[in-house]
């Protein structure tokens, strides 16, 4: 990392380096602690008073409720589809009109662009029930149309990113693609597309969160049976009676969460390298 | 840049060749933005006009045979409406309360992480988890998390004073609030951050370095500087996000973790969506509704505009390497 | 006064996409209520997946040869689907919006279908489902527009015993109704906090709040008072003697830390903390008696009968929870005959047998589960209430069925907390649901 030669560092240096972190850590982890814990207890040790911090056997059998009582597997792929679909579509759709966006000035094209800005300050609330009645309509309700359909759409904080990104790439690759006879859209599959790799990815798993989280679209616009798994947990784990499980519903978050998590400690790297290459700074 | 090729087209002589390329170049910019232009004009321009139009009238959301046009009416009541002032207030507080100490707490977390340390992996996934957690399941942790009776927060407290049973939800709704929306929002503003981070050519920390230049000065004068595109970028959305908070006041609300009709916040937490939300669904006034929504559009617009024009005192756009 | 732009004028500024959703409500609400036929075939039905099981379903498509789509009942979903204009052919309802929803033109009257029905005959039905009556002003008598799918005396009462004798308290007769102020002083008794943690809450009641403006209605209906004034143009508290003392009444079981409130909460429903044995006394109908035995109380609770206010008692059921045809169903024979075989066929007997309410048809009140020692002392318990039961509660027809409640819940939190006085709760209140009554009367004037 760095060229200058430094002395070994003191245990000063170390405790300054490591001991907010650890404080930090173990502030943000206390929840998640209290997550995976009351997963493994009994429903009578969740609430009890005195407070039980670890439970007295281990209850793995919460988690085979959690995989039982909300159908786990169908619903975690429908989630899967779900998001995976508007990732994909979203991600191609933005880096598209980003690429336009970047590259093609025409008049309008910068008081577009604001106009795009603009869309981020719209509160949801206001197009939440207009859009409702918009896609119901067109009987587009209970299916996966409207994510296919704002995945073609772009995301404007998505196209804001890859135009950033697109606006730093030298243009002597589109001078020298444009003498090959290309047009722009052969110029975007063949120059930009290629070397968007970790924005193309980083962006993807920011969309797929999104769509893997939300609770307030799929409750309104989903069906019971084909709604996503963060729907279907709210709901999911009750006893027979009614009364809501929620050592269950931990054990549930655990195992929602668990995949994720793997694969942000996989590819974060990837992430932030990705975002890095989009030059936001500038 | 129309006033540029404005000038251009009336100094050039007006050829065929250039007309045409002229349109061409219009042509594919608008082909290629045609995704987000449909997209745009059908999922948000429409819904966004309906929703305006809809603040005019006294919709109730139920039916159209009693629709009756009220001017502003409706903007009028807004303005005078003492629930709605309220909870802009709280709403502010909310943003003064979340976002600087968020953004501190996302960028100080991204510096240490990016020094060289072991286990930065592990430290990254740690503080990235609570973003990915789903709200409704995060909402269930941070009310068992702070129960007074059966809570681990009150139990750690009482470690070290015991008889000490502060009923976090009841006297300190707001306190609870901000740190659950800080710790669920960490993740995204961090990943932010330290992306902008390892864009800072390492050059320049080196050179200050050999200069004699101790860290922190190097982070005060260097690194921080070089950082404030990505620190106003964070500000903004994260005070447009702040300005517009609904969910987490809700799922906190005392009694079961829904979203139903019925689920009213504190007043400490009753912030403007959450009264937007209320008005519509339980109230029935979508008309009404609507016409708090826009005015908190116009807010939003405003403050963003306000931040844009005093951000050139502060954020230094520096030089490409 | 410059004329207000007509609907029409309305409609044209708004363009098409909306006058194509204004067409068919008016449409549909300008035509008599002809029974439509030739549907596609396909019924959906909005209701509470707990009280319709994919069995149900079954049983019901097997009968009626029509395909059911089932959508989970939500106010918000409910809503929504109306402002789309495709709102579902069957929904589950109760009784408090109900007034709301016939003065709305939301929903079909059903009297013709009940007249020649073989299942459900007239005078078979019992008394709750007068709350689906109106006569075009008020509800309770006229034609039918729906009907209750169970019900339950509501005000009964379910006694923890461990509560009791932890307290050395004697648990109240089964056979003597107490009155409210007898409850009053024995669930300040066996109410119980240790070291600022909660044991027991004395009396909870009210479905967490939520009923709140039901239960004070019974109350002074023993007066043949209300809590509205005659016309339900207005919320009358602070200008009424006996609904002050109401309020009043119910505003300390909160402020004495009796009943659940938003400075003493509970993550879970009543119901669940009853099972937990958290609560000494509950108020919940019959329908409780189903769940009321959990691993820690089984054999532990009692049902008690509804309390009196004034020497009068009433037990009505206060939710009347049921199914209605929406006005705009395209297919109405359809809906019916989904509705009929729910409320008429097997599965109400299914429902009558699983003790989790009194039937909708008094012929089949002997179906009503009676094996246990407990589920015996239950019925032993309805039995007394059910000549109590044939009362109608009045709601308010101009706002929803929320309204008091959101208000209630709103203004108790600063009131407990000492922020505002009880003066000003009640004046609160008061002008918000009054303001919300004058939206509701302007909405609907036309």
């Amino acid at each position: 990392m760095s060229l200058a030669i430094r002395p070994r560092a003191s245990a000063r240096a170390i405790a300054l380096r490591y001991g907010p972190l650890l404080v930090a850590a173990t502030a943000f982890t206390l929840p998640l602690f209290w997550v995976a814990v009351t997963s493994l207890k009994r429903q009578s040790e969740y609430n009890a008073s005195p407070i039980v911090i670890l439970p007295s056997v281990l209850q793995w059998v919460n988690y085979e409720q959690a995989v039982l009582l909300a159908d786990f597997a169908r619903f975690a792929l429908n989630s899967i589809l779900l998001s995976g679909t508007y990732a994909v579509l979203v991600v191609l759709s933005s880096a598209l009109v980003g690429y336009g966006f970047a590259r093609h000035r025409a008049p309008g094209r910068d008081r577009l662009f604001a106009v795009l800005l603009a869309t981020l300050m719209v509160p949801n609330l206001v197009l939440f029930v207009p859009q409702f009645v918009l896609f119901a309509r067109f009987g587009l309700t209970n299916t996966y149309w409207p994510w296919v359909l704002w995945g073609l759409g772009g995301s404007p904080f998505a196209i804001f990113l890859f135009r950033q990104f697109f606006a730093s790439f030298p243009r002597e690759l589109d001078d020298a693609a444009e003498v090959d006879g290309a047009g722009p859209l052969r110029i975007f599959f063949r120059v930009y597309l290629p070397n968007s790799g970790p924005a193309l990815a980083a962006t993807a798993i920011f969309m797929f969160l999104w769509v893997w989280g939300d609770y307030l679209y799929p409750t309104l616009l989903l069906s019971v049976n084909n709604t996503t798994l963060a729907v279907r947990m709210a709901n999911a784990y009750v006893d027979p009676r009614g009364n809501p499980l929620q050592t269950v519903t931990m054990a549930g978050v655990v195992l929602y969460v668990l995949p994720l998590v793997a694969f942000f400690a996989f590819a974060q790297r990837f992430i932030v390298r990705g975002i890095v290459t989009t030059g936001i700074k500038g | 840049m129309t006033a540029a090729t404005g000038a251009l087209r009336h100094a050039a002589p007006r050829s065929a060749l250039w007309r045409r390329r002229g349109v061409r170049k219009a042509a594919t910019l608008y082909l290629l933005i045609s995704p987000w232009l449909l997209g745009f004009a059908l999922l948000s321009a429409i819904p966004l006009a309906l929703a305006l139009l809809m603040s005019f009238t006294n919709y109730d959301g139920l039916n159209l045979e009693y629709v009756r046009f009220l001017g502003f009416d409706n903007y009028a009541r807004a303005l005078t409406d003492a629930d709605a002032q309220h909870a802009l207030g709280r709403t502010l507080v909310l943003v003064v309360a979340v976002v600087p100490i968020g953004l501190v707490v996302q960028l100080s977390l991204a510096l240490m992480l990016n020094q060289p340390i072991r286990l930065s992996a592990l430290f990254r996934t740690i503080f990235y988890l609570p973003y990915v957690i789903p709200v409704v399941a995060g909402a269930w942790v941070w009310k068992l998390f702070t129960d007074p009776s059966g809570g681990l927060l009150n139990a750690l407290i009482g470690i070290a004073s015991p008889d000490v049973n502060i009923r976090w939800l009841v006297d300190y709704p707001t306190v609870v609030l901000a740190l659950f929306t800080i710790w669920g929002a960490t993740g995204g503003g961090m990943v932010v951050f330290l992306a902008g981070l390892q864009g800072i050519p390492a050059e320049y920390r080196e050179a200050a370095m050999i200069d004699g230049a101790s860290r922190v000065q190097v982070t005060r004068f260097i690194t921080l500087p070089l950082l404030t595109p990505v620190i106003f970028f964070n500000l903004v959305i994260g005070i447009i996000a702040a300005l517009q908070i609904l969910v987490q006041p809700m799922l906190l609300a005392p009694g079961i973790v829904g979203l139903g009709p019925g689920t009213v916040p504190p007043s400490d937490n009753y912030l403007y969506a959450v009264h937007a939300y209320i008005t519509i669904f339980v109230h029935q006034l979508f008309g009404y509704g609507s016409a708090l929504l826009w005015l908190l559009f116009l807010v939003v617009v405003g403050l963003t505009f306000i931040l844009f024009k005093t951000s050139r005192r502060w954020v230094f756009y520096g030089v490409e390497p | 006064m410059t004329p207000r732009a007509t609907r029409r004028q309305v409609l044209i500024g708004a363009g098409a996409l909306v006058a194509a959703s204004a067409a068919a409500p008016i449409l549909a609400a300008c035509q008599a209520s002809t029974p439509k036929t030739g549907g596609s075939g396909k019924v959906v039905v909005m209701t509470d997946p707990n009280e319709f099981s994919d069995d149900d379903r079954k049983i019901l498509e097997d009968a009626t040869k029509l395909k059911i789509e089932v959508v989970k009942s939500d106010l918000t979903t409910l809503y929504a689907m109306w402002a789309a204009g495709n709102p579902p052919d069957v929904f589950r309802v109760q009784a408090a919006g109900l007034p709301q929803y016939i003065s709305r033109k939301m929903v079909k009257n059903l009297q013709p279908y009940f007249a020649n029905s073989k299942f459900l005959k007239l005078d078979d039905l019992a008394p709750a489902n007068n709350f689906y009556r109106s006569d075009g002003k008020t509800v309770g008598k006229g034609d039918l527009y729906g009907m209750v799918k169970d019900w339950s005396p509501d005000f009964t009462l379910f006694a923890y015993a461990k509560a009791f004798d932890d307290a050395g308290v004697k648990v109240p007769s089964d056979t003597t109704p107490l009155t409210y102020d007898e409850l009053h002083t024995i669930a300040k008794k066996v109410d119980r906090k240790q070291g600022g943690k909660r044991v027991y809450w004395g009396f909870v009641h009210s479905n967490n709040d939520q009923w709140i403006d039901r239960t004070a209605m019974n109350m002074l209906a023993e007066k043949n008072q209300s809590l509205y004034s005659d016309d339900f143009s207005k919320l009358v508290i602070a200008g009424s003697p006996e609904a002050l003392k109401v309020v009043r009444y119910l505003y300390d079981l909160a402020a004495e830390g009796l009943q659940q409130s938003p400075v003493d909460p509970s993550p879970n429903w009543m119901g669940a903390d009853f099972n937990n044995g958290q609560i000494a006394i509950l108020q919940y109908g019959y329908w409780f008696s189903a769940m009321a035995e959990s691993d820690t109380t089984k054999g532990k609770t009692v049902m008690l009968p509804a309390p009196t206010w004034a020497g009068v008692r009433r037990d009505p059921t206060m939710t009347a929870t049921g199914w209605v045809i929406s006005s705009q169903t395209k297919d109405a024979d359809a809906a019916w005959a989904v509705f009929e075989q729910y409320m008429g066929g097997k599965p109400a007997q299914d429902r009558a047998k699983s003790g989790w309410g009194v039937p909708g048809l008094k012929s089949l009140y002997a179906q009503m589960p009676q094996e246990s020692a407990f589920q015996k002392q239950v019925q032993r318990v309805v039995q007394g209430e059910l000549p109590k039961s044939d009362f109608v509660l009045q709601f308010n027809p101009y706002v929803g069925e929320e309204t008091f409640s959101t208000s209630w819940k709103k203004n108790l939190e600063p009131a407990l907390k000492g922020q505002i006085g009880f003066d000003k709760f009640v004046q609160n209140i008061e002008s918000e649901v009054n303001a919300a009554i004058a939206d509701g009367k302007r909405i609907i004037r036309s």
